[in-house]
């Protein structure tokens, strides 16, 4: 597997489990020191110089992780410690990142009286204590409430657009097709598929997701839409969804033919999301 | 040592601070076991025996005797109960983030040790206020810094070794069960509580190659004026032999944790 993440971008590691998205992460964070090859942060190599990548770096692993017997005012002081900070700077921030992710009524209460949830915020929020250039985020808005992981991806995006260097792993598929500059499709360690979203898009360019309501309810209507080959039927009642491999023309030749016998009341064609691209991907492995 | 790795191992003492004092139970615990030892055993055998031992042909009451050994007991104690610790920053998850943060595994080390060694020296300097004040022991004031000396050595040394066992094992009950056969094991083939002049040689043998003995008499010396100089600096040569390895041991375990 070999790429490159330009400053600036935010890229996504998409994978199922095992994949080994967290052992790349882990081994990009100096956490695993890699057998064989070379991982480098900013131009530091991960197994020579470990330091001087960490200090580059700001990581929210998978395992949410807060300072358990510790408050959360003291959760954020003592993570912008030890990454340097000194005491003004590290208390006027924690009072900003506090009041940002919604923890400000929260500040003097013992972590561990937490729900996951808040302690999962708490985690995140503690990236945005820091200036690090690169951000590592391993599955980070897992147990987040909705709004949290949106104003979460809206940070992102802004500090993307700053300069900070972004890498993500998730397995919602959404939230790095929103997100995401680039990605990377791992399976069993070894690169599936690589590049921009819309390059991934065109890997699967002759997929089409077609949704139909039909005027009327037929008893040979199922037999009439397998007549069109599709790759997957699904039918109920008056309306059917379908995907089909091909040439987008030729489809709609097809639904034509099919409409002068089957009236159509309304009808959607749409290319492969992401989720769709990696499950196909996957799939075919 | 640089400006930056004093501020690592500075926030690193600032984080075990704010988490020891986040429960107070743990630090009565640290500071007021070895006081509750020094008085109830003390006083206890000092009754049953009815007069002073005879040590190096000078006559000490058995709390005189026994007040280094609680000194010895402090040191392990804080570092056994630290170390532990690792094991809550492990169900937390926060222990592999903070192999992630930009200080060296050193630094963890060292700046973990540092907040052990001002407990330890804490609670060794109640005891000894505790002994000279109220159960008469002969401490000597001139040597007390030597005392401090060995006991931020030997705190060290405990915790780095009991550091490197947390880290490198997973289960919490395993670390249990070992450490606290060690606690029996160590104090009692040592010289903690008892003169090992008149113990079988097996059982001298023994106590010879247990660090907890190199520490007592280091302690017995530095507090009380006994021992035999040679055999002393032969034990502070492997005190600090073994306080060095142990930090290595702990390093190691620390650059493997990630794996």
């Amino acid at each position: 597997m070999s790429f490159y993440v330009p400053r600036g971008a935010i890229f996504g590691l998409l994978g199922p489990n095992g994949a080994g998205k967290s052992t790349l992460v882990r081994i990009l964070s100096t956490l695993t020191v890699p057998s064989s090859g070379r991982a480098a942060v900013l131009g530091h190599d991960v197994r020579a110089e470990p330091l001087e990548a960490r200090r580059r770096l700001a990581v929210v692993l998978q395992q949410t992780a807060a300072e358990t017997l510790l408050t959360v005012r003291d959760n954020l002081l003592v993570y912008a410690r030890l990454h340097g900070l000194d005491r003004r700077t590290a208390a006027a921030r924690a009072q900003a990142v506090a009041e940002e992710f919604g923890l400000e009524e929260r500040l003097a209460d013992t972590v561990q009286d937490l729900s996951i949830g808040t302690k999962r915020r708490i985690q995140v929020a503690k990236i945005f204590m820091l200036e690090a250039p690169v951000i590592i985020l391993d599955e980070a808005t897992t147990g987040m409430d909705p709004m949290m992981k949106r104003r979460t991806l809206e940070r992102l995006r802004a500090e993307a657009r700053k300069g900070r260097t972004i890498l993500l792993t998730t397995q919602v598929l959404s939230e790095a097709e929103e997100l995401c500059d680039s990605i990377l499709i791992l399976h069993r360690g070894r690169t599936m598929a690589a590049g921009t979203l819309a390059e991934l898009r065109r890997r699967a360019a002759h997929v089409f997701r077609v949704r139909l309501t039909f005027a009327r309810v037929e008893d040979d209507l199922g037999a009439r839409l397998q007549a069109l080959a599709p790759a997957e039927l699904e039918l109920s009642g008056a309306s059917a969804e379908l995907v089909f491999h091909g040439e987008e023309v030729a489809l709609l030749e097809k639904l034509a033919v099919l409409a002068r016998s089957s009236p159509i009341l309304e009808f959607e064609v749409r290319r492969a999301t992401l989720e769709e691209v990696f499950v196909n991907l996957v799939s075919a492995q | 040592m640089t400006r930056g790795a004093a501020s690592a191992i500075a926030a690193v003492f600032y984080r075990d601070l704010r988490q020891r004092m986040t429960n107070v139970g743990f630090v009565f615990w640290d500071l007021l076991a070895p006081l509750a030892y020094l008085a109830l055993f003390g006083l206890g055998f000092e009754r049953m025996m009815g007069g002073a031992l005879l040590i190096d042909g000078r006559p000490l009451d058995y709390s005189a005797f026994l007040l280094p050994g609680v000194l010895a007991m402090v040191s392990f104690s804080v570092a056994m109960n630290t170390s532990w610790g690792f094991f809550m920053d492990k169900d937390s998850g926060i222990f592999h983030e903070l192999l992630t943060y930009p200080i060296t595994r050193t630094q963890l080390i060292v700046g973990k040790i540092a907040f052990n060694v001002v407990l330890s020296l804490l609670g060794a300097a109640l005891v000894v206020a505790l002994g000279a004040a109220a159960l008469g022991v002969p401490v000597e004031p001139r040597t007390v810094p030597l005392a401090a000396l060995v006991v931020a050595a030997s705190t060290a040394a405990w915790f780095f070794v009991f550091s490197a066992f947390a880290i490198a094992v997973r289960r919490m009950d395993s670390f249990n069960a070992v450490t606290s056969a060690a606690y029996v094991l160590l104090m009692f083939f040592s010289s903690m509580f008892y003169p090992l002049g008149g113990m079988p040689d097996w059982f001298r043998w023994i106590a010879s190659a247990n660090p907890m003995t190199w520490q007592v008499d280091l302690l017995r010396w530095s507090v009380l004026g006994l021992g035999a100089p040679a055999r002393l600096l032969g034990e502070a040569a492997a005190l600090a032999l073994f306080t060095a390895a142990g930090l290595g041991f702990a390093v190691r375990a620390l650059d493997r944790a990630g794996d």
